[in-house]
């Protein structure tokens, strides 16, 4: 058999500071070093790297030091110490860019499946009760820093609450879909933070402002619409949803670029969840014209709603295509085609 | 053993070597190495859904440590990743605890914010102690020797605010508040806590450091800094200077792209203010860029030249222009890469802070010898500190 190839090295003894200048050299199981030596199991080497001194880590502290990383490198090699398949794969551009081409598709597949299930199965394992817990901690926390109470009268809200109930109840008579077991109507005054508003809240609580009925004063199956819309948010769970999925979306962005800023670290995360949003909005948009139809409310008035609210912000972002990226909502024209869609719909039936 | 030494030692140095003498740090890493490292740890990361965490991180520690040459010997990082995976589990499970608590009920929120409180000095002296203990220059191991009972001390000033105003908080009742016309002894003492926090904040910072740096310790040396409180309230006042100036330009371009705005009319007015929003979010950015830095540098500077041991004193000359132009550079490749130049901006950011660093020694420190292990007064937090891993830091 052939000698074994040796190299110098500085010795450290992990006791003393100063570097003794040693031969080593590997035989079956052991690194030897001068007149030492350690069994191979317990040392660990370094990886090889364009870069940096090479270092190995003797058991028990002390470490052998090697200042020519080429000769190293090719001394490693002659050993019989290959690379490990990580090391393979940093040291080469064309591996390395193919681990950037599967970290983007891994991601993008994980974004499009992996989420929606994982937040699905948490969500069908989250109890009611706790969702609950969490609706009211946000609704007192807007209560306190976004909303007044509302100046309906008790008389208005009672009617309004009156008109709701029948249509929920001629909803289920007609065979409508589903109803959560659990949701009730808050109005407030939204003040011009939020203006003419409806949102659900996660768990059951739907906010209506006061803004919003007063705009919608004269056309009630608009507004009854709306609360039909924001209905299908609670019995899809979106709240839920929306929270687990921006949160998840959030750590692995601040994973990625890292202790580098929060600020990059969210932009990602609010644009990937404005989407998810988006597709929420359809599908609470088709429970609520289901439901709407099912409890004999005329849906198209739906268009009215979009058409004032167009008109309150006078220049809306609505049409602009670079604007939907940044949208929660899909855009208002394709909204009023899909109420309106119902009304030819039930003309031909 | 001391036989085994002694020849050696007699025939590599012939020569006695001058003292003082300085010990200059390099950093030899490279940024596209560096990229293809973080492009395959990431990849590892996500195919193992972030259980390869640990073992990234001591992988980019090892890199890092490869490429800092102090005197000519790099640093080693002996800590082993299955002991940071303990680590790492133990903090996602608190992580964890702590968010789902404060979504479920505003008590439970409270209960979990005063139990971060309780282990959190604990927690970072542990990872001071596990990361200066897993890191070697020379074969000798550095330390970490500050006491457990200083880390909770450093914590005070930032902490007697937060509870007050924790406990304020939850003593705000909208109803009470109108009834009283505004101010009830709940919102003054939540106020009065908050200009605390902000008020004691560069208090909070000299602790804070005084700790970290009168705990370092390698061979004989143990390291000691003189920071005095009111230079860190000099800066602090400093940092606040160089804050208004991007404040200002913000200002500044809000007003004239809203009167700009104004002029035109109707149309104009939803692009004025789409553009007062940019101009608002360039003064942000600004803050981040020439805010940050600036803070950054001087504080390194502060804290480093006043560090020193029996053996070797510290200099830093870390200059604002330099970080703010690597720091402004950093932000606009990562952002127009889409964060691929994330790792490039580590390696640049890593030499920079470096590099201003110089070690002057008195003696020569191929003369050091371990330091003997004295009786462990508490061993509890050691043995906490290695068992889980805990690192914290960068």
């Amino acid at each position: 058999m052939a000698e074994a190839p040796r190299l110098t090295a500085n010795w450290f003894d992990g006791r003393s500071a100063r570097a003794r200048p040693v031969e080593v050299w590997c035989d079956a199981a052991t690194l030897h070093f001068g007149d030492h030596s350690a069994p191979l199991r317990g040392v660990t080497w370094p990886e090889r790297q364009r870069h940096g001194q090479r270092q190995i880590l003797l058991p028990g502290g002390g470490l052998l030091s090697f200042a020519d990383a080429a000769a190293f490198d090719g001394w490693a090699l002659a050993s019989g110490r290959g690379d490990s398949v990580v090391v393979r794969w940093q040291q080469s551009w064309r591996l390395a860019s193919l681990s950037l081409v599967l970290l983007v598709a891994g991601l993008a597949a994980a974004y499009r499946w992996g989420l929606p299930w994982a937040v699905d199965r948490a969500v069908d394992a989250l109890p009611a009760s706790a969702e609950h817990a969490i609706s009211q901690q946000l609704l007192a926390g807007l209560d306190r820093d976004w909303l007044q109470p509302s100046r309906l009268d008790a008389a208005q809200q009672q009617a309004w609450r009156t008109r709701w109930t029948a249509v929920i109840a001629r909803a289920r008579a007609n065979g409508g879909p589903e109803v959560p077991p659990y949701f009730e109507i808050h109005f407030r005054d939204g003040g011009k933070a939020l203006g003419a508003n409806a949102f659900a809240l996660p768990g059951g609580d739907i906010v209506v402002t006061d803004e919003l009925l007063k705009l919608l004063d004269d056309q009630p199956d608009a507004v009854l619409t709306v609360l039909a819309h924001e209905l299908g948010h609670v019995q899809h769970r979106h709240g839920l949803r929306m929270l687990m999925h921006a949160g998840a979306v959030g750590i692995v962005a601040s994973v990625i670029v890292g202790d580098f800023s929060s600020l990059l670290a969210a932009a990602p995360a609010v644009l990937a969840s404005n989407a998810y949003s988006r597709d929420n909005e359809r599908e609470a948009d088709l429970y609520g014209r289901t439901l709407a139809r099912a409890g004999g409310v005329d849906a198209s008035r739906m268009a009215v709603f979009f058409e004032r609210l167009a008109q309150k912000h006078a220049a809306t972002v609505g049409s602009n295509p670079l604007a939907i990226a940044f949208s929660t909502h899909p855009a208002d024209a394709e909204r009023i085609a899909f109420f309106k869609q119902e009304a030819a719909a039930a003309l031909k039936n | 053993m001391s036989d085994l030494n002694a020849a050696p030692d007699a025939a590599s140095s012939p020569l006695p070597v001058a003292v003082p003498r300085v010990l200059e740090i390099r950093f030899t890493g490279s940024g596209s190495e560096y990229f293809r490292i973080w492009a395959v740890n990431l990849l590892l990361i996500l195919v193992t859904l972030g259980l390869y965490l640990p073992f990234a991180k001591a992988r980019r520690i090892r890199y890092f440590y490869a490429n800092t040459l102090v005197d000519g010997q790099a640093l080693s990082f002996h800590g082993d990743p299955w002991k940071m995976f303990r680590g790492f589990v133990l903090l996602v499970v608190l992580m964890g605890a702590y968010s789902i608590a404060g979504k479920v009920s505003a008590v439970a929120a409270v209960v979990a914010f005063l139990i971060l409180c309780l282990v959190w000095p604990a927690l970072w002296r542990a990872s001071l102690q596990f990361r200066l203990g897993n890191t070697s220059w020379r074969g000798l191991r550095m330390r970490f020797e500050g006491p457990l009972k200083g880390a909770y001390l450093a914590c005070v000033p930032s902490y007697v605010p937060a509870l007050i105003l924790v406990a304020s908080a939850r003593g705000l009742d909208p109803e009470a508040m109108k009834a009283a016309g505004g101010m009830t002894p709940a919102l003054m003492l939540y106020s009065l806590a908050s200009l605390c926090l902000f008020v004691f904040a560069p208090w909070s910072l000299t602790l804070f450091k005084r700790y970290q740096h009168n705990g370092y310790g390698i061979a004989g040396q143990r390291s000691r800094v003189k920071l005095s409180v009111a230079t860190v309230y000099l800066l602090g006042l400093k940092t606040w200077g160089v804050a208004i100036l991007p404040m200002f330009v913000a200002g500044v371009l809000a007003a004239v792209f809203f009167g700009v705005a104004h002029s035109l009319g109707d149309g104009g007015a939803a692009v004025g203010s789409m553009l007062v929003l940019v101009a608002l979010s360039i003064g942000y950015l600004l803050m981040f860029v020439v805010v940050m830095p600036y803070g950054a540098a001087r504080m390194q500077n502060l804290a480093w030249n006043g560090t020193r041991s029996e053996a070797l004193s510290f200099r830093s000359t870390l200059k604002f222009r330099s970080l703010f132009g690597l720091t402004l550079k950093n932000w606009l490749l990562t952002l127009l890469t889409l964060s691929l130049y994330r790792p490039f901006a580590a390696v640049a950011t890593a030499k920079l802070r470096l590099e201003a660093v110089t070690v002057t020694s008195q003696e020569d420190p191929a003369d050091w010898v371990a330091a003997v292990q004295a009786g462990h007064a508490d061993a509890t937090g050691d043995i906490a500190g290695d068992f889980f891993g805990i690192d914290m830091g960068l």
